[in-house]
Order: structure tokens, then sequence, then C-alpha cells
């Protein structure tokens, strides 16, 4: 059972427009047919996305994550480590931990590191444009996760759990916030060209109904009918569908009185108007040539750019959570050649995310949004060795590292232009406040309203929780 | 958390049922923390705090100083010399200063504990160190059972007598009204025939009942009419195709294994399981039989239908978890003891269950039946397969493409063992085996990964050596001597050995070895294994070398272990091929039919009790054994795996859930609410069902039936209670707004499998053919299969499967959700597939050829509603039909009556069900 506020009987009315004589009121809740009562005081059947109140007054209303897929090396992006340079070429004094494959000499960044902002914060040349607004980001540079292994670091960072299988982070928040927008899905998950390593299990709704699992949508596509399915009509002549909408809803009101008090047939017919309604929001959303010529501009090229500004579109709409992956399975997965590849997968997104908090600042949305940048893990500062059929053996790139990397937040209830924690002297494993991926987890939830501890649901005889029994709310982020 | 725990526990004593009430024994040094915060602290920081740290020294097994810390007594007792927490004040407290390290005791002794850890326990002494009393006073299984009525043997009540004369015929009525009654209130009255028809066809076979179906029940006035209905629906086919679907979203059924890296994803045969499932309710199979089949049909004497195989692909659909065994077994034990028993043994995976009496060495004991129950490599070809030109043209590829996967391992095979007689290879090796000695598997494994060896050449190395050092030999005594001496000795010892072969005091050495370690001066013991590596790849051959390079020799590793023999490059290449032939036993339609069986394993071990669920973490042993608190009678199985006692102990009528559990899922797809409100839960923690007496009433008649489910399907629709009007009664709404007590039927509406066949049904395009192999429903042009034959991807399970609640298949289902969002609207006003549908309706020949409007609109209304339009709605439908005159539909777009008709196979009246 999970301690939402349950939704009184005429807030529910309120909240489906419907108008309904008293007797009706009597049976709202308890006509809903298979709906379990435990997960009905949660899950309101005939409006499960209605906006709800979570635990306490949070400024957060809203995430993005840009989810950097395949694992972003921290020392090349948010944390500096000049002592790499010392050791260039030899084994570290403290020998390498243990990752996915076999690894060599310390292998300083190849890019340049300078001071942003009034907080001084370092921030790699690859990401220089994105420091500009270092002083309201603030760094976590003490992550930590479980295994080097992509396939449960991707479900741990998504759903709080690495191999079976549980509700993602946007699920969780949709099922606890409902959705701002009935107009729009309350959870949209974007990745140009494809889908990211482990498909929809990383916005999928687990135990939770499946109206909280994430929409996957492709950016690249810019027709709006690949976006959202059924979203356009193409059956009806110009304006025969809302004629057509018309006649049923003047044969479903005679049907519904004859039957009265019965929520479930009212919200039915509430929800043709909303799907009617939704072709055209839908569509406005998703088309981001209604933006200003300048403001698209700013976001700069490509799919990443694209992504972005539709994510933007998407949270002023009031869509609850948008997940940003990078590109299809894994992209910042730099096994070999990191200078190059790094500094082409940053250049994809640098001028984005600027434009994105510049833009979110300007519609005043910036301080109710929250912005989560980072990957399911790290990468290993000392040089990766050839592997027969794993990398292409060129000894210039990085192995996975789940020891220590680094996450970045932005927005709202969120302390800009700090660093929280830190990895040894040379980056390998977080050693100074150790955030794990349940902590960040318990640290998002917390930013938007919920005691992580106290946020559950139960299916299968067990309350079942993001952090599972893990996680503290780490303050230092906290404004 | 804490408003639940109040909840539950209001709602325990309610009903009596103290043995709950461990949920607040608590004990504490300060008795004013025992709160339930203080004890859901307890349980989720510091137990697994002193389970991980403490209890293996101060526990059930080993009292170290006298000290024990897994249950209150003990812990306050304290040690040897008394309480080791002073309430309130970590720094005097003997535990905290140990685990501090402070002083002479610190503790755990060899590590120290992580900061997190010793932070937890500071803060639990800090507000008292309140310590719940669960597991002295813990519920034992017999304690449970005592109380709890759901794990009471099913009694056989008798039939309550009602107020009303004459009285109920139907002992469900009596029981139903007996309750209703003692609030006041009756049953509704029975349904008008229309509705009721309906109702039975939904609730069979899932389709609507045509026009003429509808007349002829109304004009039958005999008694039995409605009886003749059920029986008629009963025999149907389309009867198995609704039921079994029910059953797939209990086994959650899959046509694919979810994310499996590299290898084919689908499930080529988990079809046969739907067809044994939609098969066996069509059959009436007895459910006590259905159970076993599903659980071990291959340990059954066979009959003359191999097909029943198929049936274990209840415990093998699931999802794969990237080939994690624990996690595929845990799914196993999951379906199995939810799915039949509505227990949920899935919590005592890392603990004893909290609530209900499962320890975690029952869920052990399940765990090794399963690990000891392995899937074979090939699975077994099921019913005849029938030799066509197409069927051998398939054996044919298929031959070819296992080819490709053979040739592929012979070659390479054969390549490795060249790479293994090298010289760099041999050195390789020897070092390998010397520096490993003595390394546990974890370690040696990894030292394998890390060096890029192979482990078969690597095992048979070891074992050569190891058989070769039991005697004196010329060849390798000095390598065994050199190898094991410490690094810095090593330098010391060659130069004597040296030193002794050029004066010739030393001559025990083969000469080869002596002329080689003379000329080249091995500095350290790489360099010594290069000697060893260029002397063995030159002459291994000859004898005195014991026949090194040669047959049967340490580097002629069998094919047999060509597996172990290969690296990732290898495998890569090797899941490829295999990937090929997989795809294409996966999509030819001539694929022979295969069941998806699990086999007992020829070497059978028992389980070990996986500490905190962590396999790396490995506890006592436990037998294969079934579930104490449903089978006091259990033996521990030795001679199999198992399986069969599992699927016997279930399949019993003296298991007090199994047939309540059945009884209670029937009731709920007949009534629309269970009578016990959690399908899948009976423990602890479930309310207690509605009609209590009602259900073991079932639960007997159901076992004494003969296990037929057909019976009680029957039995449940012939009662008053069944076919009374769904038209809700004001004056009992506010007593029983969840209508728990049945004063009126529950209103319905379809799931998306009833949804969309009816529209198939009605627009006369469903295709009635049955079984077979998955289809796409999503694909154009869109099959006119019914639902149940979809292909089903529990990776990326389609959108409006999602959008309309279908049940997860990646988990157990109980009962789906029910939600109503805009996109099912979408999928009704904008699917190529319903508009698909409307076209179909009047295309109908009679719609097609009515000679009038009204007669035309009476036709769609016949077609799709099962009924004649109202005055009222001719009038409207002919308004709409004169204002759809303009615009003109262009090319694909709908007539005036085929948008008509899209109206109304998208209105309530056709997605509800009175």
């Amino acid at each position: 059972m999970n301690t939402l506020p349950p939704v009184s009987r005429r807030e529910m009315l309120t909240r489906c427009g419907v108008g309904m004589g008293l007797l009706g009121l009597t049976q709202l809740l308890g006509n809903s047919g298979l709906l379990n009562p435990i997960a009905q005081a949660g899950v309101d059947s005939a409006n499960p996305l209605s906006p709800k109140k979570p635990h306490f007054n949070a400024k957060v209303k809203r995430v993005i994550h840009l989810f950097a897929n395949g694992g972003p090396s921290q020392v090349d992006t948010f944390d500096p480590k000049p002592a790499l340079l010392k050791y260039a070429g030899k084994t570290l004094p403290v020998g390498n931990l243990k990752t996915e494959r076999r690894t060599g000499a310390a292998y300083p960044s190849p890019f340049k590191f300078a001071k942003y902002g009034q907080s001084g914060i370092e921030v790699s040349e690859i990401f220089q444009q994105t420091a500009k607004h270092i002083d309201d980001i603030c760094v976590i540079r003490s992550m930590y996760a479980d295994v080097p292994n992509h396939e449960p670091s991707f479900l741990l960072m998504n759903t709080g759990e690495s191999r079976l299988v549980r509700p993602s982070l946007g699920s969780w928040l949709t099922y606890g916030l409902g959705t701002e927008n009935q107009n729009l899905p309350g959870y949209v998950a974007m990745c140009p060209g494809g889908m990211p390593l482990m498909e929809s299990q990383n916005w999928q709704a687990g135990f939770l109904p499946g109206v909280f699992q994430g929409t996957y949508v492709d950016p690249r596509n810019t027709d709006i009918e690949k976006l959202i399915e059924n979203i356009r009509n193409k059956s009806a002549p110009d304006g025969m569908q809302r004629k057509q909408l018309d006649l049923l809803a003047k044969l479903n009101h005679a049907h519904a009185e004859t039957r009265p008090g019965d929520a479930l047939l009212e919200a039915r017919i509430q929800s043709f108007e909303l799907a009617y309604r939704m072709q055209t929001e839908a569509t406005d959303a998703f088309d981001v040539n209604r933006e200003p010529k300048a403001v698209r501009e700013s976001y700069g090229p490509g799919d990443q750019a694209r992504s972005l500004l539709i994510a933007r579109r998407l949270v002023e709409r009031g869509v609850r959570f948008v997940q940003v992956s990078h590109g299809p399975v894994q992209p910042w997965d730099s096994h070999d050649d990191i200078e190059v590849n790094h500094r082409r997968l940053a250049g994809q997104v640098d001028q984005g995310i600027s434009a994105l908090i510049t833009d979110l600042k300007r519609l005043g949305l910036f301080e109710s949004t929250l912005i989560i940048w980072g990957g399911e893990f790290g990468r290993t500062p000392v040089v990766e060795m050839p592997t027969p059929g794993s990398n292409a053996g060129k000894i210039n790139g990085r192995d996975h590292n789940h020891w220590g990397f680094t996450v970045w937040l932005a927005g709202g209830g969120v302390k800009g232009g700090t660093v929280v924690g830190a990895t040894d002297e040379f980056g390998f494993k977080a050693v100074e406040n150790r955030v794990h991926v349940h902590d960040l987890h318990a640290t998002i939830l917390h930013l938007l309203g919920f005691d992580h501890e106290k946020f559950t649901y139960r299916y299968a005889g067990r309350d079942f929780r993001l952090t599972d029994v893990h996680g503290r709310v780490v303050k230092e982020v906290l404004a | 958390m804490l408003l639940e725990l109040g909840a539950t526990l209001r709602q325990l004593l309610s009903t009596a049922i103290l043995c709950c009430l461990f949920a607040t024994n608590i004990v504490a040094a300060d008795p004013a923390k025992t709160t339930s915060e203080a004890v859901e602290f307890f349980e989720q920081k510091v137990r697994p705090v002193l389970v991980e740290h403490c209890t293996s020294c101060h526990g059930e097994k080993k009292q170290q100083s006298g000290l024990r810390l897994d249950n209150a007594t003990d812990f306050l007792k304290g040690n040897d010399d008394g309480p080791v927490v002073v309430a309130g004040d970590p720094a005097k407290s003997k535990l905290i200063q140990s685990v501090r390290r402070e002083g002479d005791n610190p503790m755990p002794p060899k590590k120290p504990m992580p900061a997190e850890a010793v932070a937890v326990l500071t803060e639990w002494v800090k507000i008292g160190a309140p310590f719940p009393a669960t597991n002295t006073t813990k519920i034992t299984p017999e304690a449970a059972s005592r109380s709890h009525w759901a794990f009471q043997p099913v009694r056989d009540p008798a039939i309550p007598v009602t107020k009303t004369s004459p009285d109920f015929a139907n002992p469900i009525d009596r029981f139903v009204v007996a309750k209703l009654q003692g609030q006041g209130a009756t049953l509704a009255p029975i349904a008008e025939k229309r509705t009721l028809i309906r109702r039975a066809y939904f609730d069979l076979i899932g389709m609507p009942p045509t026009f003429e179906d509808i007349t002829a029940f109304k004009q039958d006035s005999s008694p039995n009419a409605f009886e003749k209905v059920i029986d008629n629906l009963l025999t149907s086919p389309q009867y198995g195709e609704r039921w079994g679907r029910y059953w797939l979203d209990i086994a959650r059924y899959a046509d694919t294994k979810g994310y499996v890296f590299q290898e084919n994803r689908d499930y080529p045969f988990a079809y046969t399981y739907r067809d044994y499932v939609i098969r066996s309710f069509n059959e009436d199979k007895p459910y006590d039989r259905f159970i076993l089949e599903q659980l071990a049909a291959d340990k059954l004497p066979p009959g003359d239908d191999n097909r029943t195989l198929a049936a274990m692909g209840f415990l093998t659909v699931g999802r794969r978890f990237s080939n994690n065994i624990h996690d595929i077994i845990d799914d196993r034990i999951d379906v199995t003891t939810r799915g039949f028993m509505g227990l949920t043994v899935q919590c005592a995976r890392c603990h004893d269950h909290k609530f209900d009496p499962v320890p975690i060495a029952d869920y052990y004991s399940l765990y090794g039946i399963f690990s000891n129950s392995p899937e074979p490599k090939e699975l077994p070809l099921i019913g005849k397969v029938e030799r066509t030109k197409d069927s051998i043209a398939y054996e044919a590829e298929l031959a070819k493409r296992q080819q490709a996967v053979t040739d592929f391992r012979t070659k390479r095979h054969a390549e490795i063992l060249v790479e293994l007689r090298t010289k760099e290879s041999i050195a390789k090796y020897l070092l390998a085996v010397a520096q490993l000695a003595g390394k546990d598997r974890q370690a040696v494994q990894a030292a394998l990964r890390e060096q890029l060896l192979r482990p078969a050449a690597f095992t048979r190395w070891q074992t050569y050596l190891t058989e070769t050092a039991k005697k004196p030999t010329s060849v390798f005594d000095t390598w065994f001597m050199l190898s094991k001496l410490p690094e810095i000795e090593f330098a010391t010892a060659i130069d004597k050995l040296i030193g002794e072969l050029e004066d010739g005091t030393e001559t025990t050495v083969h000469p080869r070895i002596m002329g080689a370690l003379i000329e080249s001066n091995p500095k350290s013991l790489k360099e010594l294994a290069a000697v060893y590596g260029s002397v063995l790849a030159n002459v291994g051959e000859q004898k005195q070398f014991r026949n090194i390079l040669g047959a049967g020799g340490p580097v002629d590793v069998p094919f047999a272990e060509v597996d172990r023999l290969f690296d990732r490059a290898d495998r890569d290449k090797q899941t490829a091929l295999q990937k090929k032939l997989d795809a294409f036993t996966a999509s030819s339609p001539f694929t022979p039919p295969r069941a998806m069986v699990v086999n007992d394993a020829t070497n059978l071990s028992d389980p070990v009790i996986f500490l905190r669920g962590n396999p790396n973490n490995p506890g006592p042993q436990t037998p294969r054994q079934f579930l104490q608190i449903t089978t006091p009678t259990r033996k521990p199985v030795t001679a199999s795996s198992g399986r069969l006692e599992m699927a016997q102990a279930i399949a019993s009528p003296e298991n007090p859930l199994t047939a309540r559990v059945m009884v209670n899922r029937v009731w709920m797809y007949h009534f629309g609410k269970p009578l016990v409100i959690t399908p899948s839960d009976f423990g602890l923690r479930s309310e207690p069902p509605s009609h209590p007496e009602l259900l073991d009433w079932l639960a007997k008649r159901f076992v004494e039936d003969g296990w037929s489910v057909k019976k009680l399907h029957k039995r449940m629709m012939l009662s008053a209670a069944y076919q009374q009007s769904s038209q809700l009664r004001p004056e009992f709404a506010q007593s029983d707004p969840e209508n728990r007590l049945l004063s009126h039927m529950n209103r319905r509406r379809l799931d998306f499998e009833a949804l969309r066949d009816s529209m198939l049904q009605v627009s006369g395009k469903l295709d009635r053919t049955l079984y077979g192999r998955s289809v796409d429903l999503f694909a154009k042009p869109y099959s006119s299969r019914r639902t149940v034959y979809a292909s089903i991807d529990r990776q990326n399970l389609p959108a409006t499967f999602r959008s309309f609640d279908f049940a997860s298949p990646d988990q157990h289902t109980p009962q789906r959700f029910q939600t109503t969002v805009p996109q099912q609207s979408l999928f009704m006003m904008n699917s190529p597939f319903v508009a698909e549908q409307a076209k179909a309706v009047i295309a109908r020949p009679e719609v097609l050829w009515s000679m009038t409007a009204s007669e035309r609109i009476k036709r769609i209304y016949h077609a799709i509603l099962s009924r004649s339009p109202t005055p009222d709605e001719s009038k409207l439908a002919v308004e709409f039909l004169t204002l759809a005159q303009e615009p003109k539909p262009s090319a694909g777009q709908l007539s005036p009556a085929e948008l008509f008709a899209q109206v109304l196979l998208i209105s309530n009246e056709f997605a509800f069900v009175d």
C-alpha cells in the first residue's frame, strides 16, 4: 500500500470533469472492475495520470534526464585529474582496480580543463558551453555503481535494480505525481536513431500499471504518427471525426443515463474528448518548427539538439518525465580513440545542453525542472589493453568503471556551483562522500517531494521501493 | 509504511489473527522507543548489518564469547561479561567500541566494518537499541497454520438457510443471500434475457452473441434455456481460447526471452505451450492433472499424445534475465507458488518471509528442485510431423545451417590445438599453473580471463603436471623445484643448479633441459618457463618427454571440451552462426513443433541456502522438498529432482491453498471481483475472503467434481447471484460501496482481447482457425486471428497492448489493471484496424443489400450491437448519415455508413458487459 494521499471521490469527479448525480458518488471507487483495491488506493483507475501531490512540497515538478548511455569518462569531462600526467604511460602507484577488461598504464586526459563561473569549478573543454552554467550545476564526482557491465548498470541507473523487473524512475514519478497535461503522455523516453541498450526495459513500468511506462519516441522521426501511435486520423473526411464524436457522445450519454453511477462509463466518455484534443496538442509539442528560428538555432544542429528542444517543449507542456538518451545502444562507450570519440559525442550535445538551460530560464521553468546528466558508469583513468573480440586494440581508449564516476544535477532545489564528493587522486574510485546510484535516486525523489523510504507500492506480497532497502538523501546536493 | 502497518494490524486484529502481533512485540532497552518506526529502522538497516557482519560468529550456529545477535533475548543478555549495549550511549557500548575498533576487541576481527554500517549501529544504540522480538517469538509454520484461514484444511461448511421462501436451490445463492440479509440487503432481480446471454457469451468465449442467438434465447421459454446456452458455449472451441488466455496471464506467457545479449531472442516453440493450455481448457482437463503436467509432464506415464510435454512451457516461457540462472529459477519458483497457491515464496529469497511461514530454507528447497531440472540442449519433437516438400526443404536448410556451426567448431578446434603446441603457449600455461597453484576457483577464473588463457587447456596442463609430479621426472623435476621457490630465492637457486649441472654434480636432469638451461641462463620463473617452452615445443613428441605433444597429452584437448577452449572472439562468432540457425527455426513456418521441457539432471545435488540471497555467500545445505506450511508430511527427495513430488503436493486435495486459489480466480472472471481480493496472495497480509464459507464450499465441490473447471463455471453461472442485474442499487451503495456482498452484478469493461475479437466477430472477418504459431497483430495486412494467438515480445511489448492494460509478460499477473487513458481512444478513433472493421461491417451482405436507409441502419445495429435501434437512435443515425454526405471521402477514407458503423464499434455499449 502506498502512502499517497487518497483521491477523494469529489476530487476525482472534479478531475474527470464529469457531472454526476449523488447516486454516482457512492459507487465511484467501488466499481472499478478487476482493479486490486490495494493498487486502487494509489492508482485512480478512471484517470490514473491525474496530477497528485507528493509527500511534501517541492520546487521541482518535472525531470529531464540526459542519459549519456555508454558511460562517459569522468576524467575527460567534469573530474580533472592532473596527477595522471605525472604517471602518463606508467603504472599507477596504487594499481588498477578490476574492471571489465584488461587495463594498463595511466592515461591523462587529452582535453584541457579550465575554471568556470564564480564557483571556479573546472570543466573539460569538450563541455565548455555547458560549463558557462556551472554556477547552476551541482557536480557529484563521487558516484559509484555495482559492476562494470553495461546491461546491469543501465537497469540500475534507470530502475534501481540490476537484473529483475522493476519500475523505472520515470514510472515511479508518473505513478506518484501523475502528469500535468492529459493530452500528452506523462513520461516520454527519447533516443534518436534507435533504442538504447536494454531497450524498453529502461523505461519499463514493471509491476506498476502499463500506463506508467515511458512512451518511446525516436526524435529523428519528423512524422508525428511514428512518434505516437494512432495520433492521426486518416479514415474520416475533413471535419467528420468531430461529427462522429458528437454522435458517440449522444449514444454514450443515453447509454449511461440508464446505468447511473458508473464512473468507468463516464471516464471512457471523457477519454474520447481527451484523445481528440491530444491529436492537436501532441502534434504541436513534437513539432520543433513552431519554435522561433533563433531558439532553434541556439540548440545547434543534429539529433541531440532536436531531442533537447523537444524535451523542453514537452516539459513546458506539463510532461512529468523526459529521458533523452544520446543514441542507439551505448554511444559513449569509447573503448578506443577516446579523444576523437568523446570530443565528437560531447560536441553533439554541449551546445544543446547550454541552450536548454538558458531556454528553461527564459521561460521561468528552470526552478521547477530538474536536469540530470550522466551515464550508467564512468571510465577508467588508465588505458584499456587490447582484447580480441572486444575493442580495436588501439590502446587509446578507456574501459568501463563503476568504482567512480560523475553525474551532475541542475535546476530546482539543487545547489548550483557545487562539487559533491571526490574520487581518488587519479579519478579511479569514489572515496569522499560516496554516492551510490540508490543514493542518487533517493536524492532525486527528495527533490520531487518524496521520502524514498515511504514511497512504496505493494506487489506480490511486498512493499517495493525504487531504492529497495538502500539509499540516503545526499544533503550536500540540496540548495 | 506506518499507516499501512497500522491498517494491517487493525485489520488482522479484527479478524482475531493474533499471531501477527509479533510486529509490535518489541524488546528495547528503552521501552519508550518501541514504535513501529523503530521496528522498521531495525529491520531495514540494523538487522542487515548484523547478518552481514556479526551473526556468522554470534548467531544460531556459533556464539563466540557467548554473544548471540540474532534475537532480542540473547542480545539483551549480551556476552559472557554481560550486556554489550548501553541504550542511548554509543560511546559506552561495548558493541560500538568494538566496531569502531576502539580498545582491545576490534570487530569483526579481520576486516573493519564499512563506515556506513558503523553509523547505522551507532544511530541504533543512540535511539535506545530497540530489538524487535521477531526471531524468538517468530511464528512457526505450525503456529501460523493454526490461525491463518488460508492454511486451514478446506472445510465443508453447512449450507445456510436464508429468510427467503422458498429458499434458493443453488447453494451459492444461500451463502450470498445469507450475508446480504445480514446487512438488510437482497439480491437484485434477474437480468433481462439479452443482458444475460451477452454476459454468458463474453464470460465463456469472449465474444458477443449474434442478433439471432439472442432472438433464439428470448424465444426459448423452457426453464433450462440458460443452462442450454451455457452448455453450448462450454463445448465451443472458442471457450478454450478465452480461458486459456486467462491462464496465460498467470503463466507470464511471451514468445521471446527478453534481453539476452547476442543470442536469438525468440522462443520459437512457446506457442506449443499456449496451444496446450487452450486444448486443456477445451478438453476440461481435470485441474489437478493440469498442474501435474505443467510441472512434471516428463515424469508422468507417457500417453498416446506426447503434446502434453509442451505443458512444461509453464516453467520455461519466462524472462531469461541475461541468462542468470538464479533469477530464472526465482521466476519459476514465483510462477509456481503464486500461480497455483497464492503464496509469495519469492519473498524468502534473501531472508525468512517477513509475514508468511516460509523460511529461507524452504525457498532453497524449491530452488534445488529447479536447479536439478535443467532444459535439455535439444527440445523433444511433439505431435506427428508430416513430411512434405516444404518440410524436406526446411530440413535441408536447417542441416546446412547446423553444418556451418559444426564446421566452425571443428576448424577452430584444430587451429587452437596448433596454437597450444607453440613454445609461447606452452610457456604461458606452465607459468600460469605454477602461479595459480592453491588459488580458489574465482581467482583462477579471473586470472585466466585476464591473461587470455583457455580454461580447458589450463585444466589439462594442471592435471598433467599434478600427475607428473607424483613420480621423479628428469624433465620436470627442475621446474617443480624452482617454481615453488619464493621469487627472491630464485636467482640463487638457479645459479646453484646451473653450477652443479656444469660441474657434473647434478646428473638427474634431462640433457635437453640441461643444455637449454646452461645456454639461456634464465633469471626468473618466466624466463625458465620460456626455456621449457622452447624445449618442449621442439622435442615434445619424443618418448622420453612423455608424449607431451602427442595424443592424450596436455595440449591435446579433446573436441568435447571445445567450448572451454573458445575465447570471446570465438564465442561471438559461434553465437552469430547459432543465431542464424535459431532465427531460421523461429521464422520458418515449417519448423516442426517442439516442447519447451525441463528434465531431471543426471547428477543430482542438494541446494545450499544463499545467505541474503547472494550466491557468493553459500550457507548450509537444505534438502529438496516441498513447503512445510502446506505439506506437513513432506519428505526430502533424493532419487529425483523432486519436481513430480512438488507437483503432487500442489495438486493434492489436502493442499489448503490450491483449490481455493483456483476457485477464487474463476469467481473473479465471472463476477468481476474475486472473493479474496488478492488472488495471488493468500498469505497473512491478505484480506480475508468476503465469503469464507462459500469459498470453501466451492473448493470442496471443485475437488469432488474431479477438479472440473467446466462444472465450476456452470455451478456459478446458474446461480441467481450471477444472473442478477448489474444496475447499481443506491439503497445499499452506502453500506457496501465496493459491492463486496454482491447486491448487484458488477458491470465489466471488455479487456483488449475481447474488444478486438468482438470487432472481428461483428465485422464478419474473424478467422476461427485454432492453434498454431504466433502471429504479429500489428503488421499489415492485419491478422484476423483471435488475439490469444498474438506474438508477444516481452522486451518491447507493442504499445497498443500496454495502453489497454494487457498482462505484463514479465511476471505473473494475478489480475489486470483497468485504466482509462486517451491512447485507448486514439486506437478506437484512428487505428487502421478499427477502420477496416467498420468497412467490413458495411460490406456484410445483409447490410450491403439493404433496400432502404432505415433497413440498413437496423442491419448495422443487428450486426454490431445485436439488437434493433430505438426510434430515437434511428433518427440520430439518419441525421448523421445526412450530415456525413459532405465532404465526400477521398480514396481510403470511410463512407458515411462506415463512419457510422465505427461509432457503434467504439461505443460504450459495445465495450461494456452489463
